[in-house]
């Protein structure tokens, strides 16, 4: 008796897994597959504009599929100064941003999550403070602008950004589980605290610096607010800001008479900056973003 | 051979942390002290501390000004509505995705709806701008779809109206796929037997969807509802000003706190009354988040905060 119950138990659980097409899985497909093509539909006629000719773009407006076919904006961005030093600075800014900013939120977090006397515990609560209570913009401001003079400074980019406390957490809890007996043992064979971090800390939890660059590093490259602030030369307006500018001078162009605006292909243009923006994300994506989903769920739940 | 003593070579250790507590004093609780500049007539020659006190005229000002009710509740509204609709779509989501048994389709699925958290605000607003308003006279995608069904066309960039739920659309876009990551975890961690007695009792599927499913998804949805409760002061700065950037005819819908400080910042350079309601935002902001830190922490011990 008991055992044909099991057995049914078991089939029904079975079939929970492998059985037939419920209405209810049906309509969760198509709800799914309705929002991945919401998620997709803009990027699509973004790309598809991007390769459509000017003349065309301004005429008839956005299709999906690009006809006639243009590379003319890809050319102009791949030869004109401006776009090439703006794709420059969004690298500089994004490389010299993760590097630094993981390095530090590193330490911070290793000697948060070592729970050292008089130490960590302080410092976790110095920590934490800014995310409750923040100066906000104003301060900022006037402390970059006047009293660290940061004005079309890169490091005015990079700097404020340096240590996001969400990222603290997600690391210290990851530091956390690295278990003691490893570092005890290392301590046993004359292994100074230093060496312990760089030598078996860091190495061990490769997995976690990846999350936590990735976060930075996707972070940097979407920079623009502070870039906003503080860089005013166009020449060292990164990817995103010099975007921005180009939505604001095209809805001014727009209130031009159109043969002013036909000299650059401004429409087709702003579609592939935009397409050259997202593509180092897009290239990423597959390899990023199941340590993404790590962090996340880490955050989420233990952080 | 020497023996550290514990506190000294924690002293040692802590020196790994020397940068980062230089950034929080620097970049966080320098501008702390900065906020002074509330209560002041800022001249920019004298500097923060040099500058004349002035009292509360700042916040005088500010709330005397048109301006300060329809921001006020401008931020409320469009966080409640953003909040609101961000967790609705997580859930569904999640519940729909956690149904699909292909694992390609299921995986394909996550990756796509996931994408748009990692996209830059500017990039949203051009893709807005192609939907809704399209390059000179034609009407963007929208306007052609609905053209196309022979219904009135709408001037979207002239019209307030819709943009509160322009603007949730686009938050449920952003952070839809980001949400259900999280439900989903939630969901994994449900055990197995707790459907199966469901099946025995012959449940169907979307039974079980809603009768055990997302009952259970309440204590994640609480933390989350929670803590943006608690950031319900703090507009999302980036989106909404890459997309209305300074376009007034949007704002009586569309300006928030933080896009509100941010312009009168930049264009009238008035600092004194600019720190007055960021100080203003910062202490509310502050009660919101403490009080919500503490409600979650009494709610659930196991995913506490801090």
């Amino acid at each position: 008796m008991t055992s044909s119950l099991a057995k049914a138990a078991g089939r029904t659980a079975a079939k929970r897994r492998s059985g037939g097409w419920e209405p209810f899985t049906v309509v969760s497909v198509i709800g799914v597959a309705l929002f991945m093509l919401v998620c997709l539909i803009p990027f699509w006629v973004i790309l598809s504009g991007s390769f459509t000719d000017e003349q065309t773009l301004a005429g008839k407006g956005y299709s999906f599929i690009p006809q006639p076919f243009s590379t003319a904006a890809y050319k102009l961005i791949f030869t004109g100064p401006t776009l090439v030093s703006a794709y420059v600075a969004s690298i500089v800014i994004t490389v010299a941003g993760t590097v630094l900013a993981l390095s530090i939120t590193s330490g911070l977090s290793w000697v948060i999550a070592r729970r050292l006397p008089y130490v960590s515990r302080p410092l976790a609560i110095f920590a934490y403070i800014p995310m409750l209570f923040a100066g906000g913009l104003v301060p900022l401001y006037l402390l970059v602008t006047q009293y660290l003079k940061l004005q079309n400074s890169y490091l005015a980019v990079i700097l404020p950004l340096l240590v996001a406390p969400f990222l603290v957490f997600i690391q210290v809890s990851a530091f956390r589980q690295l278990p003691e007996e490893i570092l005890d043992s290392a301590r046993v064979d004359g292994a100074g605290e230093m060496q312990i971090f760089f030598r078996i800390g860091l190495p061990l939890s490769k997995p976690i610096l990846a999350v936590v660059g990735l976060f930075y590093a996707v972070h940097y490259w979407n920079e623009w607010f502070t870039a906003l602030l503080f860089i005013s030369d166009v020449h060292k307006y990164p990817l995103p800001l010099l975007l921005q500018n180009l939505i604001s001078n095209v809805s001014f162009s727009q209130m031009l008479p159109t043969a002013a605006a036909q000299s650059t292909p401004v429409y087709q243009l702003r579609l592939a900056l935009t397409v050259v923006t997202i593509g180092p994300i897009l290239l990423a994506y597959p390899f990023a973003q199941r340590y993404f989903v790590k962090g996340i769920t880490l955050g989420a739940t233990k952080g | 051979m020497t023996t550290r003593t514990p506190v000294r070579s924690s002293l040692w250790l802590g020196l790994l942390a020397v940068p980062a507590v230089a950034f929080f004093l620097v970049f966080s609780y320098a501008p702390m002290a900065g906020l002074v500049v509330a209560f002041k007539e800022f001249d920019i020659s004298e500097g923060i501390f040099g500058s004349p006190w002035n009292g509360l005229d700042n916040f005088r000002y500010f709330f005397a000004s048109g301006d300060a009710q329809r921001i006020l509740v401008n931020t409320i509204v469009l966080n409640v509505l953003f909040l609101a609709a961000t967790l609705a779509a997580g859930v569904t989501l999640a519940i729909m995705l956690n149904e699909i048994r292909g694992r390609f389709f299921k995986r394909a699925a996550q990756s796509t709806i996931f994408f748009p958290y990692f996209v830059s605000p500017v990039v949203i607003a051009i893709m807005l701008q192609v939907l809704l308003s399209g390059p000179a006279g034609s009407g963007g995608v929208v306007n052609d779809a609905l053209a196309g069904f022979g219904l009135p066309t709408v001037s979207w960039y002239t019209e307030p109206g819709p943009w509160p739920w322009i603007l949730t659309f686009v938050k449920v876009w952003q952070m839809g796929g980001y949400m259900s990551v999280i439900f989903l975890a939630a969901i994994t961690s449900i055990p197995e037997d707790v459907y199966e007695a469901g099946q025995i009792d012959g449940a169907s599927r979307a039974q079980m969807a809603l009768r055990i499913t997302l009952p259970l998804l309440k204590p994640t949805a609480a933390v989350l509802l929670v803590l943006g409760v608690g950031r319900i002061f703090y507009g999302d700065f980036g989106t909404i000003y890459a997309i209305v950037g300074d376009n007034g005819t949007l704002f009586p819908t569309t300006d928030v706190i933080d896009t509100y400080v941010f312009r009168s910042l930049r264009q009238i350079g008035d600092f004194g009354t600019t720190a007055a309601i960021g100080l203003f935002q910062s202490v509310v902001g502050f009660v919101l988040v403490s009080t919500a830190v503490l409600i979650q922490r009494r709610y659930s011990k196991e995913t506490s905060l801090l």
